[in-house]
């Protein structure tokens, strides 16, 4: 995968077919090697972005397309997109008991490898440990049930392992950074960064200019009302810093 | 059969009906027992069980089988003492359980029959401290079953029932906290598949003070099974400061699965705390999204969420390769159900 493309996307919430659209048009192209950082205010359809690319089933796609390498994925399942290759770390992980998180990381990297070509238990253990490592995280929590009793900053830094052991051409990273504290917030930023690289694009959501000190990007767009209204450099971010969301109107795009 | 019937609490359950079936009562091979040489284990003509109800009469008539094990005052190990059932039929096991041993005690059952009763009663001595795992993979066509252990003061039960039978009827459990202190975690986690038709009745009754029953009930069913989980948490008059908590859910993985959870509370005794929770859902659409999201299929990923869901019923099995043989039934269940 190396490009992802976003064109004319319109976006309802499925339960509620008589509200208006979330995402009212929508165009952004993704290459890998780029960081795009998706900002805006509250309930603009930041998420509701991330959570469509992904193929979240409580979203409807009512007009665009969404394509992979040219080639439209919107038929696709949630599987078979994150096995294509896309990856969302979420805002909101789910807990599941009963499931080993170190498990669930194996089968998610088998899945995308042949029935025959699994990863050796060693292997995986080892690049396991190492990733853990890098993150600061505890050993025992490759043990512990998947997200089951972590603290809000232990799901964004495991969102994290997963992103960095699964390896995905493209991740949109959904508020990774709220609900951390300063020191968990630059181990995350650089395991993202230990991601960066001619394979691997992001697209990153977040409130605050904090996180892109530490991943800067190379584009930054504005998202409100369900358009992107304006795409600029790492600057476009600094500068919102200082004068807020609310001088900006949809129609001002410059970009 | 007499029409009026004393029958125990157990709604939803037909055992009146149940009960009109004529019992397996040709002789067999009774249960075998592995035990340390300490433990006695014999095979006697005739056994005094548990019989406060016709359900119990029903059971101890003519059983197929008998097998008492005697565990010593003062017995203690790990490794557990293990019972595997008739292969083709039922009958009725007696347990005594010395004071303050520490028992770990294995039930596996995979008898064939056409309607067998089995009874299995355990008497636990003060201060004791038993770990009791069933495994009922029963192949009959009918299995009325009851469990009962009684706890003198002090003692504490940790059991855990592993429901993978193919068959339908009615298992009973039933713990009687008759001393003070004496404690009771009962877990249960059911897989109900085909045409089963299959109920629970998990009771732990405090008698003695400062008691403790817990009661944990997790079952998901397949294809056109019913299962039944009624929990009975029941403190008497007298079983003061003691605690009843239960917790019975179900997870219906078909649109023609039935499940019904029914918690039931009694209590007669005022300083006591007690509580329930009880669920009849479907597969939650959050962590099928979050796992498939991941690049798992939706079989896999569903797989995962039902091994969960169970798990918190059986959470307590430490024998790792029992452990992986109920994951691997849990799985080829699924396969054939097509779930």
């Amino acid at each position: 995968m190396t490009k992802l493309e976003i064109k004319d996307l319109h976006v309802k919430v499925k339960a509620e077919p008589e509200h208006p659209e979330i995402l009212r048009g929508i165009n952004l192209t993704i290459n890998t090697g780029e960081i795009h950082a998706l900002m805006g205010p509250n309930g603009n359809g930041k998420s509701t972005l991330a959570e469509t690319i992904m193929g979240n089933p409580a979203y409807e796609v009512t007009q665009g397309d969404i394509l992979i390498d040219g080639e439209s994925i919107l038929t696709k399942g949630v599987d078979e997109r994150a096995r294509a290759g896309l990856f969302l770390g979420m805002q909101y992980p789910a807990e599941i008991n009963g499931v080993t998180n170190a498990e669930f990381i194996r089968a998610a990297i088998n899945a995308r490898r042949p029935k025959d070509d699994q990863i050796p238990i060693m292997q995986f253990l080892k690049q396991l440990d190492a990733t853990m490592a890098q993150l600061k995280m505890p050993e025992d929590m490759a043990d512990r049930y998947l997200n089951q009793g972590f603290s809000g900053g232990e799901k964004k830094r495991n969102e994290i392992l997963q992103l960095m052991m699964i390896k995905p051409h493209f991740a949109m990273l959904d508020e990774i950074d709220s609900g951390l504290d300063i020191d968990a917030l630059r181990i995350v930023a650089e395991g993202v960064n230990s991601m960066r690289g001619k394979d691997f694009g992001t697209m990153i959501i977040t409130h605050y200019q904090r996180l892109l000190n530490y991943i800067v990007p190379d584009f930054v767009h504005i998202l409100k009302d369900g358009e992107i209204i304006e795409t600029g450099g790492a600057d476009l971010a600094k500068e919102l810093e200082k004068t807020g969301y609310e001088h900006l109107k949809v129609g001002d795009a410059n970009a | 059969m007499p029409e009026t019937l004393t029958l125990p609490n157990a709604p939803k359950i037909p055992l009146r009906r149940y009960l009109k079936a004529a019992k397996d009562e040709t002789l067999v091979t009774p249960a075998t027992v592995t035990a340390p040489s300490t433990v006695v284990v014999d095979h006697p003509d005739s056994v005094t069980m548990p019989a406060t109800t016709d359900f119990d009469t029903w059971l101890n008539a003519k059983p197929q089988s008998i097998t008492t094990i005697d565990i010593p005052a003062g017995f203690s190990s790990q490794e557990p003492i293990k019972l595997v059932g008739p292969q083709a039929g039922g009958g009725l096991i007696r347990v005594t359980i010395g004071e303050n041993a520490d028992v770990a005690f294995q039930e596996r059952w995979t008898s064939t029959g056409k309607t067998l009763g089995i009874a299995v009663a355990i008497e636990i001595a003060a201060g004791a401290t038993v770990n009791w795992l069933a495994y009922d993979a029963f192949n009959a066509d009918t299995v009325l079953l009851q469990r009962t252990a009684n706890l003198a003061a002090d003692a504490t039960l940790n059991m855990t029932v592993a429901g993978f039978s193919h068959n339908s009827g009615a298992s009973l459990l039933t713990t009687n906290l008759n001393g003070d202190g004496s404690q009771a975690t009962i877990n249960v986690g059911v897989l109900a598949s085909g045409k089963q038709h299959i109920g629970y009745a998990t009771a732990v009754t405090n008698y003695g003070r400062k008691t403790v029953g817990h009661i944990n009930q997790r079952g998901v069913i397949t294809d056109k099974a019913h299962l039944v989980f009624n929990g009975i948490g029941h403190i008497v008059h007298g079983g003061r400061g003691s605690d009843a908590q239960q917790e019975n859910r179900v997870l219906m993985l078909s649109e023609h699965a039935r499940g019904d959870a029914n918690p039931i509370l009694l209590i007669d005794e005022n300083d006591v705390t007690a509580g329930h929770a009880a669920s009849v859902s479907r597969v939650d659409e959050r962590q099928m999204y979050y796992l498939m999201s991941r690049g798992l299929s939706e079989t896999v990923a569903k797989r995962l969420v039902i091994r969960g869901f169970l798990e918190a019923g059986l959470g307590d099995i430490q024998d790792a390769e029992l452990k992986q043989e109920l994951f691997e039934t849990i799985d080829e269940t699924l396969v054939n159900a097509n779930a």
